[in-house]
């Protein structure tokens, strides 16, 4: 009211042609206050008698309705040699076809209903998921339900799937980001840990359609499953349609067991792998926490303003507006759900600056963990997490949508008021929190960096910077082959 | 019959969005030219705020290629007030560092001489910098340090994120450059304050830096990337006359040439109100919003002339072209045709001929994945730009297909559609998609935004409200009619992608090249392949002949290259025989 009051005064004077009233500095608008409540779980958590729970978000603005069933199971329950399983049972869960309808007739059916009916099946999780106009919602329903119990992964189109990843694997080497993911995540994890194990030719080769429906019958069935729902629906009556659902599965599977979580990360120091591009990447890599970590706000506070804050954080300031050295730098403390997740920075620069752009990184981790960041720094990334936060519900799809994701992580059973406490978690963070967390866990000496580039060119460095690719870390650069894409053996 | 029953019901449903899911938008003009657009949408508690200028790369010329997306960059830079400590000394740097790069520039243009003359053969690397040049970059140098004790670093950026403003960025087509954030709904003050102080009076300090930013930028995008490089020599063989024919990055000899007196001069040109329209979305009161909006960009006066528009129109092509490239990419094939305009009747014609060709149930992956299976994937989409279009088509080759093959087999879909009734409920379907993508597309205040922006900035935003309409009314009749206008042999450019040698794995190689040395064998795949994509026996069996002509050398290395084209020719020719 008093923002509204100054500007009709501003615009009164405007018109006189005197602008005295718009001020100098930004600083100098007030504005009204803004209260937002997050939305509470338990208005739209329900417990399904027919076994899972669904979060159900009425929203009748568009006649669109979605409904996600995560289900328990990943790439983590794969048998080793079958890499590749739980990507080829969640693609082909829905474009295999289904009882009533082959896969033509399926896709010619959800194409022409302009209905999207996906499915797949990620490192920890899987889900199938249905998006259409809410008119055609029961035989949307229908179609879901027979995905879930009854698909036929179809020969032809399982040939089909594992010539077209056949073909995707070849590329694995041509971007030197797709091999920067790949060895960052071997790296960081271990070659033993089964996240970091990725499909061959010859573990495509080995798999059957009778892998997919094994794979499918064991996990796929409601004691597995978690709902959203959210669009143009009557709540009650959806309710009554879910329990239809996923009433009288048709056979039984076996409780998916916890995700193992012993990574282990290599041996500080600098790995290079030669590729003939003129832009190299630069990964630099530390063991990181679970989400549910006492400290893992204050990390987040500190990781914001090392790297994670975009233009406002020291990263990009140093890399990218000082020095003119990269288009991105920045870094990530993820917080695993079931394993710790890596501290991760990361720039792309030109291969003559690299080991300088590097330098300045492991610099910036340096200061972070031995001097107190400033008042100023603090409150941009407390005040931007907190007035952003709206952002975070700001459909009733993404109501669903986290609160479900909450409950299968557990993280609903374990810290129920987990959103409502969110952002005086993040008030309460001091420079002290920041500091102690940052000496904590950021150790640039034991770092493992991995590069990616031209090797000849990046160990020239650079003239107008006295530093060397050798000098940085642990002071050992150890040569990683390329691996060839379909078989992961090395290259020679 | 039934199906046919079916098709209508879906039809008369189908209908109701595409007439009654307008985007209620407010059109507004201020005294000085800016165009207001005002969307109200109370879901979330934000205000998508957004500007688009209507300059992009296709405003540039020669030796200035990349300049308005370089410009986008610097408007992130600050004003006077924003952005240094003490604005008179801030300025004065500038102009003290604008002088020293005048030298360094003669320094440039030495280096480019001795280029020409080729006494040096890369001007780029840090050793071939003139020892007048390291001087100079020293003396530049000193300011800038002295400059950075001003500084407030990123301050433009600070001040929003610190209000709780998200996805603050920028983007730079052929066509437009358009600016957008997110702000809390109680902060529309500070948009307006922020938006109009950076067009009031921006100043680009640490421009030089900023380069160097694009230029890592052409190198992640273009340059370092699998099909970058191909890319932008492709589209600029594509276009004749336009200057779409350069890519929006810009040249790499152009990027570290501009220089801030002319971004200055395309600043004063292209970032006049009346070139910009101002666009929110949101939770506000569009009096309220309109009231602040005027007092705050009412400041910022009218140009003195409107800035030219682009007059080059694409001449007529004579004849296809081809293109021929080896990359670390799987084999495929990219075909580009000259199309129309946004906005043009015939627009959304090609919009429905995208669609009859896209996705799982489209022409071309049943066509060629499914059906021939010569490729493993297929897709088409309708590029319809400011002031030309085009249409593409392309198909990665399935092993041991040729991408002649494939080539062909996209033609042939093409021709079905120019000549063959297409079934109604085929039609309907892709129908049936747009109208429930008119839908979809209301689901986010920040994406409601967007859509403006970009069609407003490729010249009319009522297109958002007025292209659902126009393409339900597609007819079978025309998508006859312009399928046969503009997929023809003339007004198409063809490339070819063959993986180079060595990438790609293991599998990736052709047994029988696995003896010959390593030296030889990108000569024996090239072989291999342009064996491989002749249709013409008679040509093959010629080849054959002048092979068996030459004397086989003693060279056993030789030898055995000869004894394996020999090998391909005579089996490429038998196939080609037995058909």
């Amino acid at each position: 009211m008093k923002a509204l009051a100054l500007s009709l005064l501003t615009l009164a004077t405007a018109a006189s042609g005197v602008l005295a009233e718009i001020p100098d500095r930004p600083e100098k608008l007030s504005f009204s206050a803004l209260s937002y409540d997050p939305p509470k779980p338990a208005d739209y958590r329900v417990q399904l008698k027919a076994g899972p729970v669904a979060y159900i978000a009425t929203d009748r603005a568009l006649p669109l309705v979605t409904i996600s069933v995560m289900v328990r199971c990943g790439a983590y329950l794969e048998p080793e040699g079958k890499e590749g399983l739980a990507d080829f049972t969640g693609h082909l869960l829905v474009r295999g076809g289904i009882a009533s309808k082959s896969a033509e007739e399926l896709e010619e059916r959800l194409a022409f209903l302009a209905a999207g009916l996906s499915s797949g099946i990620g490192d920890d999780s899987g889900s199938v998921s249905l998006n259409l106009l809410s008119k055609d919602l029961p035989e949307g329903l229908a179609l879901l339900r027979e995905a879930l119990t009854a698909p036929r992964f179809q020969k032809d189109k399982f040939d089909l799937h594992r010539e077209q990843s056949i073909q995707g694997m070849k590329q694995r080497n041509d971007d030197s980001g797709s091999i920067q993911a790949m060895e960052a995540e071997r790296l960081a994890y271990g070659t033993n840990f089964w996240a970091s194990r990725i499909s061959t030719e010859k573990s495509l080769k080995s798999l059957s359609v009778d892998d997919l429906k094994a794979y499918h019958q064991k996990w796929f069935h409601p004691a597995n499953f978690v709902v959203s729902a959210s669009g143009d629906f009557d709540r009650d009556e959806l309710i009554a349609k879910l329990e239809t659902l996923f009433a009288n599965w048709p056979f039984t599977g076996e409780k998916a067991p916890p995700v193992p979580a012993n990574p282990t990360m290599a041996a500080g120091g600098v790995y290079l792998v030669d590729k003939d591009v003129n832009q190299g990447r630069v990964s630099v890599m530390l063991p990181g926490v679970k989400r549910d970590d006492p400290d893992f706000p204050a990390i987040t506070v500190m990781n914001d303003i090392l790297g994670g804050g975009g233009f406002t954080s020291r990263l990009m300031n140093r890399v990218r507006s000082d020095e003119g050295l990269a288009y991105g730098a920045g870094s990530s403390f993820p917080g695993g759900v079931h394993y710790a997740r890596a501290f991760q920075a990361g720039l792309s620069t030109k291969s003559r600056t690299v080991a300088y752009a590097t330098r300045i990184v492991l610099d910036e981790m340096n200061r972070i963990a031995n001097t107190p960041v400033t008042d100023e720094e603090i409150n941009t990334a407390k005040r931007s997490f907190v007035d952003s936060f709206p952002g975070t519900f700001n459909t009733k799809a993404k109501i669903a949508g986290q609160f479900a994701t909450d409950e299968f992580t557990g993280r609903f059973a374990k810290d129920p008021e987990y959103w409502s406490k969110w952002r005086s978690r993040i008030e309460t963070v001091s420079k002290d929190d920041v500091l102690r967390v940052a000496k904590q866990h950021l150790h640039p000496d034991k770092a493992v960096i991995l590069v990616v580039g031209q090797k000849e060119e990046i160990l020239k460095g650079h003239p107008d910077h006295p530093v060397k690719l050798e000098q940085l870390a642990s002071g050992k650069v150890t040569q990683l082959p390329l691996r060839d894409p379909l078989t992961q053996e090395p290259v020679k | 019959m039934k199906r046919f029953l079916m098709s209508v019901v879906v039809a008369a449903t189908a209908a109701v969005p595409v007439f009654g899911q307008k985007i209620p938008v407010v059109e507004k003009e201020l005294p000085n030219g800016f165009k207001l657009l005002l969307v109200e949408r109370h879901e979330e508690p934000r205000i998508a705020g957004g500007w688009v200028a209507h300059v992009g790369s296709a405003n540039e010329r020669p030796g200035i290629t990349g300049i308005a997306h370089l410009f986008e960059h610097m408007m992130f830079k600050g004003t006077p007030t924003l952005g240094t400590t003490d604005p008179k000394r801030d300025l004065e740097i500038i102009n003290e560092q604008e002088k020293i790069r005048e030298l360094i520039r003669q320094e440039e243009s030495k280096m480019r001489t001795a280029l020409r003359r080729g006494e040096v053969t890369d001007i780029t690397s840090p050793e071939a910098r003139t020892d007048r040049y390291r001087e100079l970059e020293q003396e530049f140098k000193r300011l800038l340090d002295e400059q950075r004790k001003l500084l407030v670093k990123n301050e433009f950026d600070r001040i929003y994120t610190t209000a709780g403003a998200t996805k603050m960025n920028a983007f730079t087509t052929e066509d437009m450059t358009g600016y957008f954030i997110e702000v809390p709904s109680n902060k529309l003050e500070l948009w307006c304050w922020m938006e109009s102080e950076r067009l009031l009076r921006p100043v680009f300090r640490e421009f030089y830096a900023e380069r160097d930013v694009v230029f890592e930028e052409r190198r992640m995008r273009t340059e370092s990337t699998p099909t970058g490089k191909f890319a932008e020599q492709f589209n600029a063989l594509f276009w004749d006359a336009h200057p779409y024919n350069w890519p929006v990055i810009g040249w790499p000899s152009d990027i570290p040439a501009i220089s801030k007196k002319q971004a200055d001069e395309f600043y004063g040109l292209y970032y006049q109100p009346q070139n910009i329209t101002l666009i929110l979305v949101g939770d506000f009161k569009p009096d309220q919003a309109e009231k602040l909006v005027g007092e705050y960009f009412g400041r910022i006066p009218k140009g003195n002339q409107p800035p030219p528009e682009v007059t080059t129109l694409e001449i007529q092509s004579s004849a296809e072209k081809r293109y021929n490239a080896e990359a670390e990419v799987n084999p495929q094939v990219d075909i580009l045709w000259r199309t129309v305009a946004f906005g043009h009747k015939d627009s959304y014609v090609l919009e429905v001929v995208e669609q009859l060709l896209n996705g799982r149930t489209g022409r071309l992956y049943k066509g060629l994945v499914l059906g021939r299976q010569v490729a493993t994937d297929a897709g088409a989409a309708s590029r319809p730009m400011k002031w030309a279009g085009m249409f593409n088509a392309s198909a990665e080759a399935k092993d041991g297909k040729s991408l002649d093959e494939v080539e062909q087999a996209v033609y042939a879909e093409i021709e079905k559609l120019a000549t063959e009734p297409i079934p109604a409920d085929e039609l309907q379907k892709v129908k049936n998609n747009f109208a429930a993508a008119e839908y979809r597309r209301l689901t986010t205040t920040f994406g409601m935004l967007y859509q403006i922006i970009f069609s407003e900035g490729m010249g009319d935003w009522r297109e958002i409200n007025e292209s659902g309409p126009r393409i339900q009314a597609v007819t079978q009749e025309d998508i006859q009619r312009v399928t046969k206008k503009y997929f023809t042999k003339e007004n198409r450019a063809v490339a070819h992608f063959t993986r180079k040698a060595g990438t790609g794995g293991a599998a990736g190689e052709d047994a029988d090249l696995a003896g010959l040395a390593a030296d030889q064998k990108p000569m024996a795949r090239q072989f291999t392949k342009r064996i491989a994509e002749t249709t013409d026996a008679a040509q093959l069996k010629a080849m054959l002949a002048g092979i068996q002509g030459q004397p086989a050398g003693t060279d056993p290395k030789r030898q055995q290259l000869q004894k394996i084209i020999v090998r391909k020719l005579e089996s490429r020719i038998a196939e080609l025989e037995k058909k």
